[in-house]
């Protein structure tokens, strides 16, 4: 015990004078501080521009068949498209493309009849929704036509295409939409504090051995505390980075609330249930470690640095592969699917799949704790294991061990 | 204090890599665990320290199983290697905590030993800024910080220059002269004959030798003769195959039997003129190359 807490001293010393470590969280801070700051940035600038520059707006063409049209078109593309400087123009087509490659126009919409039109412009974008507009607007002007022609008043044509339908939706269990951006964030910092923190170790361990520091530490300490002792001081500083990047998020956001709006998708990240909170500690410790064991142990086993990362990759793959159906899952809509529901008691993918069905499902206590059970109970045996193959495994040299000789050599020792 | 081995038996897998492993090394003495690479010095080094268990077989400090708790042990690694980025003292520190020290005791007892190997300047240097030879020195302030009862030295001399190996020569007696259980391991015989008091030689797995290094000298056949002498040819020709020459111009007679000892001198004191003559007595390194050498034919 008390040799642990020396290893654990000496680890998290080891992660404090990193400079990459200490770079990286310092660098995501201000990135985070950065984005939080934006809308108050952004607001300062844009009521300089307003003020001074009103009538920057790109220019719209309109030609349309007849007066009468003209007329009608106008106003109503005026009010549609409020970006643009809407102008009616008699000008042939050819004399309209060749303003439109000037720059003097940027698009024009040359009507053809009631609903035909065609739509020049000089770079269609993939978020140019200009013709959707239009089709959507000509529509309504025809059907107002036909209805006016078939002996409504305007304005009961006008009541009819403007009637405006109230619905409520209440949600009994879970809104999905609410957390749907939370808990992707939440399951993502997941996915890279894992595999980020589980590289980590893994390099430690490796480095330890190609180094042979780790003939003296070996003789020096019981694996089970340099195991452990490694593993939670990386656990540590990954709760410490990750507090500090989710903490500085909150305290900026809190500092610039006014300036977000009401977006509804920032104002779900921040509004996070407590409760969840905690199941996403736990969670996260859970899932942490158990990873972290397994890439520590696998790390062991090699003799070369450049060796580790085929050597991790069984496990980097079975980690993914967990990611990914949480993800689909997440995408489908259907978090309570078989799939997730077997991930989310397996302890290599529960962290992540159990966490997803809290978060966005209703699932039944006695479920959540078993499942947390199992991964409680998976971890210790995986950390014990973990320090078995890592006394082993440590003392290998030369060519990677068979994972059958590793099993016999564990099974014996 | 005493430390014995008492029939360790250890294998790998398939592989018999101890049988039967027994010797005792005595405090106050320095022990030499001898053979060559592969012969099982290092697997058994790791089962004395309790890296890894012993299939069967004892490990006893006076007698009685030993206590990891309460017997120091300090080791020396063939392999040498510390972190190489780590600040020294910070890494010396971090070793000797782990064996038990107290943080200010382990500081205390570190400077004494940086200055003692005249390395305190580099008290503060990541180690990798560092000749191998001064890493070596700093290796060998984690085998001694602790003040262990046992000190384990695995090729120590490997890699030093002369005046750090005199400075090491003296840690060594000093260390020795303390009361404590040196034990070394080496190829450098030389070392061995002017520390060790006591051998043993493993081959294959078996200690192959074994006892008082001057027990063993004596014990060895007595059936060699060196001859100084003006006219070497005449006696190579006298002699023949049983006669070849040392690197120091004396010759070597090999006779059939020890017991010819007497006839043979006479016949050379009469015959020839004779500067010295006298009974080739064995170097370490003679013995070992017999008994490890010839072993490993067999097999």
């Amino acid at each position: 015990m008390k040799q642990f807490g020396k290893i654990l001293k000496f680890e998290l010393k080891s992660y404090v004078k990193n400079k990459a470590f200490v770079g990286i969280t310092i660098f995501l801070v201000l990135l985070i501080a950065a984005v939080m700051f934006f809308p108050r940035i952004a607001v300062l600038f844009k009521s300089d521009n307003t003020t001074d520059t009103p009538d920057e707006l790109s220019v719209m063409l309109i030609k349309a068949e007849n007066s009468a049209q003209a007329d009608m078109v106008k106003e109503i593309f005026a009010n549609a498209f409020t970006d643009y400087d809407v102008q009616i123009t008699n000008d042939s087509v050819d004399e309209i493309k060749s303003k439109i490659t000037s720059g003097e126009a940027e698009c024009a919409f040359v009507m053809t009849g009631a609903t035909e039109y065609t739509y020049y412009v000089e770079t269609l974008t993939i978020y140019d929704s200009n013709s959707a507009i239009a089709d959507e607007v000509l529509q309504q002007i025809y059907q107002m036509n036909a209805m006016i022609n078939g002996g409504m008043t305007a304005e009961q044509a006008g009541e009819v295409m403007n009637i405006q339908i109230k619905g409520t939706v209440e949600s009994l269990g879970k809104d999905q939409m609410q957390n749907f951006f939370y808990t992707y964030i939440m399951i993502f910092a997941l996915y890279m504090v894992i595999l980020l923190y589980g590289q980590m170790v893994a390099m430690n361990v490796a480095t330890e051995k190609s180094s042979r520091a780790m003939e003296v530490l070996i003789t020096s300490a019981k694996p089970l505390s340099m195991m452990f002792g490694k593993v939670i001081a990386s656990c540590i500083a990954g709760l410490v980075q990750l507090s500090a990047i989710f903490g500085s998020a909150l305290v900026f956001y809190n500092l610039n609330e006014s300036y977000w709006g009401d977006n509804m998708i920032v104002d779900s990240i921040f509004n996070i249930p407590p409760e969840l909170l905690v199941f996403m500690l736990v969670f996260f410790l859970l899932g942490f470690l158990i990873y972290a064991f397994l890439f520590g142990a696998i790390a062991s086993t090699v003799s070369k640095l450049e060796d580790i990362n085929t050597a991790v990759q069984p496990v980097t793959y079975l980690f993914v592969f967990g990611f990914l159906v949480v993800m689909i899952s997440m995408g489908s809509g259907s978090v309570d699917n078989i799939l997730m529901k077997v991930c989310s008691f397996i302890p290599f993918t529960s962290p992540m799949a159990m966490f997803t069905r809290i978060a966005m499902s209703t699932v039944a206590w006695y479920e959540i704790v078993i499942s947390i059970a199992i991964l409680i109970g998976s971890t210790i045996g995986i950390g014990i294991l973990s320090a078995k193959i890592y006394r082993v495994g440590v003392l290998m040299y030369g060519t990677a061990p068979k994972i059958k000789n590793i099993i016999k050599a564990v099974w014996k020792a | 204090m005493i430390l014995e081995l008492k029939n360790i038996e250890k294998s790998f897998g398939d592989k018999k890599v101890l049988t039967g492993v027994s010797f005792k090394a005595e405090g106050g003495k320095a022990f030499g665990l001898l053979g060559r690479n592969g012969a099982g010095k290092t697997t058994s080094i790791r089962i004395l320290m309790d890296v890894f268990p012993a299939d069967s077989g004892e490990v006893l400090i006076d007698g009685q199983p030993i206590d990891y708790n309460k017997i120091g042990i300090g080791y020396l690694p063939e392999e040498r290697g510390l972190y190489p980025k780590k600040i020294i003292i910070d890494q010396l520190t971090y070793f000797a905590e782990l064996k038990g020290m107290s943080n200010k005791d382990a500081v205390k007892s570190i400077d004494y030993w940086l200055d003692r190997l005249g390395m305190t300047e580099y008290r503060n240097k990541r180690l990798d800024t560092l000749s191998k030879g001064n890493q070596q020195k700093i290796q060998l302030i984690t085998a001694l910080a602790h003040d262990p009862d046992i000190v384990i030295l695995d090729e120590p001399f490997s890699g030093l220059d002369p005046v750090n190996a005199m400075l090491l020569k003296d840690v060594v007696k000093e260390q020795i002269a303390k009361g404590k259980i040196v034990l070394f391991s080496s190829h450098q015989m030389s070392y061995i004959e002017e520390f060790c008091d006591s051998i043993a030689i493993l081959n294959n797995g078996i200690v192959a030798l074994y006892g008082d290094l001057h027990d063993i000298k004596r014990d060895y056949p007595r059936d060699r003769l060196v001859v100084r002498t003006d006219n070497p040819d005449a006696i190579k020709a006298d002699f023949g195959a049983a006669c070849a020459a040392i690197e120091n111009g004396a010759l070597i007679i090999r006779l059939s039997d020890a017991s010819e000892k007497k006839a043979v001198m006479t016949r050379l004191v009469q015959n020839y003129d004779i500067d010295e003559v006298k009974v080739y007595e064995p170097s370490l390194n003679d013995i070992f190359v017999e008994v490890a050498g010839d072993a490993a034919k067999e097999v």
